[in-house]
């Protein structure tokens, strides 16, 4: 057993490399002609195959391979439907055949005649009964022992062992096949059509064709194909079709004709009949007689040249197919590539390179003129590297256009390329760039009619006239590239209106910054002026009613409770006045001042924080600093509450400094105070609000949170400008910017006496 | 307040004459007046008493002339009391209260102040009117005038001051001692 599973697996090993069955060298002689006729007739090709076991598995296996649903294609018309002309042709002219001794050694055309003769019969007892279609009858009837073909051609020696041991007598065919491949062809045969995707009803009459009893199961799926298969099969075999010549005749067939609803006279006759039109057609479809050598050779050789011719022209098809397929496949790359590039200078790189190292040309250069004409951007690559990013100014004199200044050849805005000439007065002419020594082309570099630039280019090594194929090339990559260019034209557009639309935008903030500003000052005002009459007037009841107290009070800790009482009064009253004079801020009186004495003041008028540590405020301020147009005293205030606040912060954080520097701006003529402290620095929250009223970066114990406001206003209402830049952990500073102060006429002979 | 009856001491004291002599003339019936109910003590009402001091021709100088007067004028009343608290107590002054333009404009006509102590804003006649109104009434371009305001602060009120004419400003709140200075300086006391 073991030895017979061994062998068996051989087999079916074996048989899995098998795609196709040799034929007969008659069946050869006989179909080859008609396929290699000057007008091969479809219908004569078709009955050829449907004599022939192997060219019918052969068709049948094409057409599935070709993507016909296995179950569409259970006759040989329909197979033949769905395989194209040159395919059935190429098919048929490389079909293999059996040799000669091998043949007869293994007694094929007895197998071949019964294989017909069953496919006979099936076609005629379909017909008879109406079961079944008979094309597909006749079909089943052909492959229904493609197991025992294939064991026969492909093993013949050890099929002869068969044969042999079934003329001993001792043993059917089933059995002898099993014995020494440990399968028989029924199997086998399954195995075959399994593999070669034929539908489940054909490896069914396959695989069950030698069983007495189909099983109920099998029997409906194919109309009862099994048994009229093996009532033919049995039909055969009695009539003079059997496998071998020592086989015994075969059991009544009335009975199995009868199940399927044929008497047994009826099968008789068929027998008959199917008996007599082999032996009649035999000779002239190749299954009798053996054709000579020569007359093989001959045939063989025709279909060789036919074969040979058939094979050129797929060439060809295909070599044009690869081309395309190539183009095609650089095109897509290309794409991809430009597809990740931002810039034009990228975009032409990409071109450039790829130009040059897929279309092989020796020099590319592909260049883009300014929107406004006014320059050309390029590069130029030689052998596949980028030689240099160029800009070139466009003068007046300057040509694009490659060739002699004669009327008719504009480079035309398709992209086809152009033969070029180095002309007098063209701009490369002029920059005397390097484009090799031979032929040289431009190709417009265009979207929709509008000229971008161009690809100046040379054919590669040795130097040539550009063939249609590469001009075809050309013209593609450089639409591509026009493509790309105007994209990274409309990405730097769009960077440039995105940049406008940032600029807008954040003098929109400005604005609505100051106009939120304006708004809350108004309200501010509205309210400090309410508040004030509202708040001070209780405030002067309560402090002058304790003031009055405190003037009758003998006892002195009273009178201190008392004071505070009326401190605080005039501290709520303070407050209140501060907002009010920041909602309203007095009208400035501009005079002219010089900075660093306002400076001085400045820093002179800054008052210590109580209980914190001392700390210094440092200025540096030249003399010689232009005067400024502004009301001295308001400005002063405003940079002693600037340099108040940034001594708070350094107090605050313990330790610090602060420095006030007057810088004369040589831009403008600008004059800047800059106050820069070494203090905690702010946060970005406290940072954006460091100028809103009351608002305090610090805990409790700040003043009013005043300060910076007032200075802002003050500052604004004199014509400067105040901006703040923080950082926690490294300090502040705050610049106070005026304007040049430029002299009325009168003030001139002044100002110029300074300068 | 101005007295509407005066004692026996007090008529003496506005006659510059003992008060034997005033309780004399009281007694003769050359002085007309009363005594209080239930007591012995004699009444003599303001009106007799100046035609008294006419028909001796005995100055009127001396009736009231030892207060200053002084016309308070807020819509606070509460303040209104504060300022006659405090005025009152001084010992200096004499003081009646408006609380509105219209009263202030009756009682200056009256009462005749040496000074007004007036707040900016009223509620129906601002102190810009009521200053126009005083200095364009003959009798009283000597009337001095304090404005007193919630609203302004020291730059602000001198403004205003000058505009309206006026003669100081205090802002509320204010130090008792310093409105009572302000007074007594305008006033050359």
């Amino acid at each position: 057993m073991a030895a017979a599973g061994l062998q068996r697996r051989k087999v079916e090993l074996l048989l899995e490399e098998v795609d196709h069955l040799p034929t007969l060298p008659g069946v050869s002689l006989h179909v080859l002609p008609l396929v290699m006729a000057d007008t091969p007739r479809p219908r004569d090709i078709q009955l050829a195959i449907e004599i022939d076991p192997t060219l019918a598995a052969r068709i049948l296996k094409l057409a599935i391979d070709l993507g016909a649903p296995a179950d569409s294609v259970v006759s040989v018309d329909a197979a033949l439907q769905v395989v194209p002309l040159d395919a059935l042709t190429a098919s048929l002219l490389s079909i293999d055949t059996v040799d000669q001794k091998v043949a007869k050694d293994v007694e094929l055309p007895r197998l071949w005649r019964h294989v017909l003769a069953t496919a006979m019969a099936c076609q005629i007892i379909a017909t008879r009964v109406g079961t079944v279609p008979p094309e597909t009858a006749l079909l089943a009837g052909l492959l229904h022992d493609i197991g025992q073909v294939a064991l026969r051609v492909l093993m013949p020696r050890a099929y002869a062992q068969v044969l042999e041991q079934l003329r001993a007598g001792n043993t059917d065919l089933l059995e002898a096949e099993r014995d020494l491949f440990g399968l028989d062809h029924a199997v086998l045969g399954k195995q075959l059509a399994q593999r070669w995707g034929f539908c489940e009803t054909l490896q069914n009459v396959i695989w069950l064709h030698h069983q007495a009893q189909v099983p109920t199961a099998n029997r409906g799926a194919g109309g009862g194909l099994t048994e009229l298969v093996r009532l033919a099969d049995l039909l055969a075999r009695q009539h003079g079709f059997s496998y071998h010549a020592a086989e015994q005749i075969p059991e009544n067939t009335a009975e199995v004709a009868e199940r399927i609803g044929l008497s047994g006279i009826q099968a008789e006759q068929i027998g008959h009949q199917v008996s007599t039109a082999i032996e009649f057609n035999a000779g002239p479809l190749g299954l009798r007689e053996e054709p000579s050598p020569d007359e093989l050779r001959r045939v063989f050789l025709g279909a060789n040249v036919r074969l040979g011719e058939l094979y050129h022209n797929g060439y060809s098809l295909s070599h044009a197919a690869q081309a395309e397929s190539r183009e095609s496949g650089l095109l897509l790359q290309l794409n991809a590539d430009l597809a990740a590039c931002h810039s034009t200078r990228d975009v032409l790189e990409t071109v450039g390179t790829t130009a040059c190292n897929a279309l092989d040309l020796h020099v590319a250069l592909p260049y883009v003129v300014a929107t406004d004409g006014t320059y050309v951007e390029g590069v130029r690559c030689i052998g596949g590297r980028v030689e240099e990013h160029f800009l070139y100014e466009v003068t007046s004199g300057d040509s694009l256009e490659p060739w002699p200044t004669r009327p008719g050849i504009p480079l035309s805005p398709s992209s086809a390329p152009v033969r070029a000439e180095r002309v007098e007065g063209w701009l490369f002419e002029r920059q005397g760039i390097d484009l090799g020594s031979g032929p040289f082309y431009a190709s417009a570099i265009a979207v929709e009619d509008s000229k971008l630039g161009a690809l100046v280019f040379s054919i590669g090594n040795p130097p040539h006239e550009l063939t249609p194929q590469e001009a075809r090339q050309v013209a593609a990559v450089v639409t591509l590239a026009g493509i790309a260019l105007k994209r990274s034209q409309a990405d730097a557009d769009l960077v440039a209106l995105s940049e406008r639309l940032a600029d807008v935008n954040r003098q929109l903030e400005a604005t609505h910054h100051k106009s939120l500003q304006q708004r809350n000052v108004a309200s501010l005002s509205e309210m400090a002026t309410g508040a004030a009459h509202e708040i001070n007037n209780p405030l002067a009841i309560i402090s002058g009613r304790a003031q009055q107290l405190a003037s009758l009070q003998q006892d002195a800790a009273t009178r201190d409770i008392l004071q505070t009482i009326i401190d605080q009064a005039e501290r709520i009253s303070d407050i209140i006045m501060e907002l009010r004079a920041f909602a309203k801020p007095p009208a400035p009186k501009p005079e002219s001042v010089e900075p660093a004495a306002l400076a001085r003041r400045a820093a002179g008028d800054v008052e210590p924080p109580a209980g914190a540590p001392a700390v210094p405020v440092d200025v540096e301020a030249d003399d010689d600093t232009p005067p400024i147009q502004v009301d001295p005293d308001q400005v002063a205030a405003a940079l002693s509450e600037i340099l108040a606040n940034a001594v708070q912060a350094c107090a605050h954080a313990g330790a610090g400094t602060v420095r006030l520097a007057v810088e004369s701006l040589t831009v403008g003529g600008e004059v800047r105070f800059v106050v820069t402290d070494s203090g905690p620095g702010m946060d970005p929250q406290v940072r954006a609000r460091a100028f809103d009223p009351f608002y305090s970066g610090y805990e409790a114990g700040r003043r009013c949170g005043l300060g910076l406001p007032k200075a802002y206003r003050a500052i604004h209402a004199n014509g400067g400008d105040m901006t703040l830049e923080s950082t926690p952990g490294h300090g502040t500073t705050v610049r106070v910017t005026f304007p040049a102060f430029k002299p009325t006429p009168s003030e001139s002979a002044n100002g110029s006496v300074r300068a | 307040m101005a007295k509407d009856v005066y004692s026996t001491g007090e008529a003496a004291k506005i006659c510059r004459v003992s008060q034997q002599t005033i309780i004399r003339c009281f007694d003769s019936g050359k002085l007309d007046g009363f005594y209080v109910p239930g007591s012995r003590f004699r009444r003599i009402p303001r009106e007799t008493l100046i035609r008294f001091m006419k028909e001796n021709s005995i100055p009127l100088t001396n009736l009231d002339s030892d207060k200053k007067k002084v016309l308070v004028v807020d819509d606070e009343t509460e303040l209104v009391d504060l300022f006659v608290d405090i005025l009152e107590r001084d010992g200096r002054f004499q003081v009646k209260t408006a609380t509105c333009g219209y009263d202030a404009g009756l009682l200056t006509q009256q009462f005749r102040p040496d000074i007004i102590v007036l707040d900016y804003m009223l509620p129906d006649i601002n102190a810009n009117v009521v200053c126009k109104t005083i200095h364009s009434n003959p009798g009283l371009e000597d009337t001095k005038i304090i404005l007193i305001s919630a609203h302004f602060d020291e730059a602000d009120g001198s403004a205003e001051v000058e505009r309206l004419g006026a003669d100081a400003f205090i802002q509320k709140p204010f130090q008792l001692d310093e409105v009572v200075a302000v007074i007594a300086d305008l006033l050359k006391l």
